[in-house]
Order: C-alpha cells, then sequence, then structure tokens
C-alpha cells in the first residue's frame, strides 16, 4: 500500500448530553503522497472532525467506533502513546483557521517557532519565519502573537507547521479568519512550501473558489461521507452529484448579472445512526423512492468517484 | 429620482484619537460623498481597517462628523427618541445580536416596546407575522437562540431589525459568518424584503461576490476614501480601481 493517508470505513460518533450524534458515518478517502486535497463541505459535514482524527486529536467525547484510518501504512487509533508522538511529531502539520488561538499568546514567537522545530538554534528558527513569508524575522521572533496581524500570525503557524519537514499538512480553513486580500498570498505561501517539502496538504474549507484554485482532488463531503472525489476541474465543471451542483449553485460568484442564486432548500441532517439511506434525499431535487430506501455506495462514473443513485441523470443536467 | 435620499454624506470625515499620551488622531473616514435612496442598496467593500463599519456608525448616527455633513432623509440627525425604530441594524454574529436568555418573540419585540408600538396582543400578532416574513414557522417564537442553527438565528436577527419598518437598515457582514447555502437563503430573503418594505440599505462585507449579487451600487474603500463607486454590474466585467479588480480578483 502506497497511500500516505488511507481511511476505510471509518465511523466517529460524539457522545452529547442529547444523545449519539455520528459525524463520520463510513468514511472512505485516500491521499497519495505529494498531492493536494481540497474538501469542502458545509458545517456539520463532518470535515473538521476527519482532519482532527488524523493527528488524533478528538476531543474526549469522540469515539471512533469502527473502520480504519492509517497514515503511511500506521493505523492511528491503535498507536501506543510513543508512536502517537512520534506520528505527530514527524509525519503530520497542522494550521487551523484562527492563528492567535493557535499560538501561546505568553511566549515571543521565536520560542515558540524554535520548540516546534526541536529545539533549533536561532538561525534555523529565523531561516523557517523567513520560508514563511516573513520579511523580518528578528522583529518577527521577539514579538508576542498579539503584536502580529493575523496574516503574519498565519504565517508564523505555517512555519511551525512545516518545520520538522511533514509528510502530511492539514489545513482547516486556513484563510478564512484573514483579509480578502492577504488570502491569495498566504494560500500560495502554503502551497509553496508544500511543494518545496513533498509534503501532502489537505485542505478543509467550505470556499468553494479557494479549493478550486489551489487543490488539484477536490472531495466533497456531506452527511459524514464523502460524496464526491476527483479532479478539481472535473468535479466542478461536471459534477455528479446534486449536492456539488446545489453547492455550486449556491455559491454567489459564479451567478450572471441579474442571476438569481439557488440555494439548497432545508438544513444538513443531524445523523444519530449510520445513515440507511441517502443522507442528502430530503434536500435533493432529484431523489426517487430509491434514495430513500438504498443507501448509495461510491462507484465510478466519468473520471471521479460518487455516491449517488441517480448520479448519471445528474451529469446529462449538467452538460444541459 | 427627484426624492430626498434616506440617508446623505457630504465631504464627511470621521476622525479618532488614538490612545495613549503620543495624542495622535486616525482619520478612519476621509471627505466622503454617499447617498442612499429609498429602497436602494449600497454596497460597501473594502478590507478590514478600510473604514467601512466606522463609515456604517455615521450613517446610523452614533457617531458625529469631525468634519462635512451626514443627513438623514435631507435634514441633520434629529434626537434619539425621534429616530426611535427609524434605523437598524444587523450584525455578523446573529449569537451575540440575540439575548440567549430570552426566546426569541420577546427579542423581535423588544424593539416594538421600546417604540412603544400597539399592546402586548398586537405586538404578538406582529411577531408572529415577521416570522412568517422571514421565512420561520411562527413557533420559533418559543425557542431560544441557542437551540437554532446559524441561518435561523441570522433570520431572527433580521426580524427583530425589521419590526418596527425601519427607513434604513445596515447591514454590517451580515452574512459572512454562515455557510454558503444558508448564505444565499439570507441574500435572497434581505432581497425580497426590501422589495416588499422599501428600506434604504448599507450593506458593509469584504465579500465582493455576495455584495455585486445584493447590491445595486457598490462603493469600493480603500484606507478610509471611496475609492469608486458604480453600478454594481460593473463588477462583474472590469472596474476602474486597481483595488476594486484585486477585490474582483479574489472571488474568480
Amino acid at each position: 500500500m502506497s497511500a500516505l493517508l488511507h481511511a476505510k470505513d471509518l465511523v466517529v460518533a460524539y457522545e452529547t448530553g442529547r444523545g449519539r450524534v455520528q459525524a463520520l458515518d463510513s468514511l472512505n478517502l485516500t491521499v497519495e503522497p505529494g498531492e493536494t486535497l481540497a474538501i469542502v463541505g458545509e458545517s456539520g459535514s463532518g470535515k473538521s472532525t476527519l482532519g482532527l482524527a488524523v493527528g488524533r486529536l478528538l476531543p474526549a467525547v469522540a469515539l471512533k467506533e469502527s473502520g480504519s484510518l492509517t497514515l503511511q501504512g500506521q493505523e492511528v487509533f491503535a498507536a501506543a502513546p510513543d508512536a502517537l508522538r512520534r506520528l505527530r511529531r514527524d509525519l503530520l502539520g497542522f494550521v487551523f483557521q484562527n492563528p492567535m488561538s493557535a499560538l501561546d499568546p505568553t511566549m515571543r514567537v521565536g520560542r515558540q517557532v524554535s520548540r516546534a522545530a526541536g529545539g533549533c538554534g536561532t538561525a534555523e528558527m529565523q531561516a523557517l519565519l523567513v520560508k514563511a513569508g516573513l520579511d523580518e524575522p528578528e522583529r518577527v521572533a521577539a514579538s508576542y502573537p498579539h503584536e502580529l496581524s493575523g496574516g503574519m500570525a498565519q504565517r508564523v503557524v505555517i512555519a511551525m507547521a512545516i518545520a520538522r519537514g511533514p509528510a502530511l499538512l492539514i489545513a482547516d480553513e486556513p484563510t478564512a479568519s484573514l483579509d480578502v486580500s492577504i488570502r491569495a498570498r498566504v494560500m500560495k505561501t502554503l502551497l509553496d512550501l508544500q511543494k518545496d517539502a513533498g509534503a501532502s496538504l489537505i485542505v478543509l474549507t467550505h470556499d468553494l473558489h479557494l479549493a478550486a484554485r489551489s487543490c488539484q482532488r477536490l472531495a466533497v463531503m456531506y452527511g459524514g461521507r464523502v460524496v464526491e472525489v476527483g479532479r478539481s476541474a472535473t468535479v466542478l465543471s461536471r459534477p455528479a452529484h446534486p449536492y456539488t451542483r446545489g453547492l455550486l449553485a449556491a455559491a454567489a460568484g459564479n451567478e450572471a448579472p441579474g442571476e438569481d442564486l439557488k440555494p439548497i432548500p432545508g438544513l444538513p441532517p443531524l445523523l444519530r445512526q449510520r445513515a440507511p439511506d441517502c443522507s442528502f434525499a430530503p434536500r435533493c431535487p432529484f431523489a426517487e423512492a430509491r434514495c430513500t430506501d438504498l443507501r448509495p455506495e461510491a462507484r465510478e462514473l466519468d473520471r471521479r468517484e460518487v455516491v449517488c443513485h441517480l448520479a448519471e441523470r445528474v451529469l446529462v443536467e449538467a452538460s444541459r | 429620482m427627484s426624492a430626498t435620499p434616506v440617508i446623505s454624506l457630504q465631504q464627511a470625515s470621521l476622525t479618532y484619537r488614538k490612545r495613549g499620551f503620543s495624542g495622535g488622531t486616525l482619520t478612519a473616514v476621509k471627505s466622503v460623498d454617499l447617498e442612499i435612496a429609498a429602497g436602494e442598496t449600497l454596497g460597501l467593500v473594502g478590507e478590514s481597517g478600510s473604514g467601512k463599519s466606522s463609515l456604517g456608525k455615521l450613517c446610523l448616527g452614533l457617531a458625529k462628523p469631525s468634519e462635512g455633513n451626514v443627513a438623514f432623509q435631507g435634514a441633520p440627525f434629529p434626537g434619539r427618541k425621534a429616530l426611535l425604530g427609524k434605523l437598524s441594524v444587523v450584525l455578523q454574529h446573529p449569537e451575540w445580536a440575540l439575548n440567549p436568555r430570552l426566546r426569541c418573540g420577546p427579542s423581535v419585540a423588544e424593539p416594538l416596546e421600546i417604540a412603544k408600538w400597539g399592546d402586548a396582543v398586537k405586538r404578538s400578532a406582529r411577531v408572529a407575522e415577521l416570522m412568517g416574513q422571514v421565512g420561520l414557522d411562527p413557533s420559533f417564537a418559543e425557542r431560544y437562540p441557542g437551540e437554532l442553527s446559524g441561518g435561523q438565528r441570522q433570520r431572527v436577527a433580521i426580524a427583530r431589525a425589521l419590526a418596527t419598518q425601519p427607513e434604513f437598515v445596515l447591514f454590517d457582514e451580515a452574512v459572512s459568518a454562515l455557510d454558503v447555502s444558508v448564505q444565499a437563503q439570507i441574500l435572497n430573503l434581505i432581497r425580497s424584503l426590501q422589495a416588499e418594505q422599501g428600506f434604504a440599505a448599507l450593506f458593509i462585507s469584504h465579500d465582493l461576490a455576495a455584495t455585486r449579487y445584493l447590491c445595486n451600487r457598490i462603493a469600493v474603500m480603500y484606507k478610509g476614501e471611496i475609492v469608486e463607486q458604480a453600478d454594481a454590474r460593473r463588477f462583474y466585467g472590469q472596474p476602474d480601481h486597481p483595488y476594486s479588480r484585486a477585490l474582483l480578483a479574489a472571488i474568480s
């Protein structure tokens, strides 16, 4: 098995005061070494749960119930404490949405970065900051996080994430808290560093434009499953899943002047157990009887994988 | 249109004094000319710190211009009492705009109570009507904000803002915190409510895609100044100012 990350029938559930909530519903996903993958979906689709599961960073109320998740062939949920620490330290790099909460507010930036790099010296630490696109490494290193702008702080977080040359970078909404005018530049830094390091990158986002521009592959999540995955250009130009299609029609920016946006009706589902049917069916304009009777499974269609009984019809509609 | 604009700014500037002993000043809004007519939505885009929210404060009369004039319906801002129920605002985070310990019904009725509008029976009928207008079941009046999704909460916040049938509504990043599909619902809702009620609106956002969809005209703000003001359709093509082009590039 050469895949870097491999999730097979992964089920993760949260035990909450109001009962059990299934966040990942038999999720299947593979990430190859060096590839960039965007995972898009609404809040509650399970994308952040997946991101955290890769580092086994889920909160205590979350339980991995079945399935497997392997990183370079190692079972993440079976790793002993030592092995887990090694795995997090050497293989993974995380970039979260809010850089201010990712950094320690009481420690100067320089010390945090050299710690993340395994106690490296000043020169090496400053070189990391420069690599992450920070022009004045001395000043930045001597600052506390609150003295930096959001964009600079996120660059510091990126520097820390790549410090150990990880095999896999996971970025959860890396630019959502940043100003529009600097988003593109921070994203470019992240992509450049990922390429230099030969690492794979998973970007979790709800911004379709960002996903399309920055990643080769795109996975669309809904109800704890990957409902469509393929090359970004293929999936976005000819979506085969009604949900992907709905997301595209709802996003402002694709419409012609004077045209109406078409929101997806209804709400995302709150799964209590394994979905016995297609969980998108209640909101789907294409739904038929079999959608509520039979759980769709992943299948190949037109150079992508899709989880929908009616994908052929959706494709025909899309090409019209 | 010859009617008096609801909000008009003439060469309005807003200067803040910086904190601390240095005593410097910061001009957040520089000589802005702006008019918003009834039934019109003006979009205001720009990066953080460009002065969008300060300009919003001027339009609501929450800040007095350091220079220039701000007029509401052709006259300088009257006292707070006279403005009761005529101005309204919808903010980015509905969870901060709604009292978490108050059911949604009383939250929506509160502006009516303050304006001494009708009696309790009439007010609760109005709340039910408002809930319907924003696409919620009247039973939502009995729920707490914490039981609602982000989109539903924003609908309640909009119902509350429109309760007194204001002349002017400020939407400050009103859809930025919402998911793509919900964003479209709320944008369409704002559009149809405005067509019904004809309020003037200022839609502040850093998201050009949402702004050009919703608005008739768009003003681009950069470092406190309005660098371009044009018909929204212009922003589907090639806007004039380099900063507008940079914003446009960010969404395509």
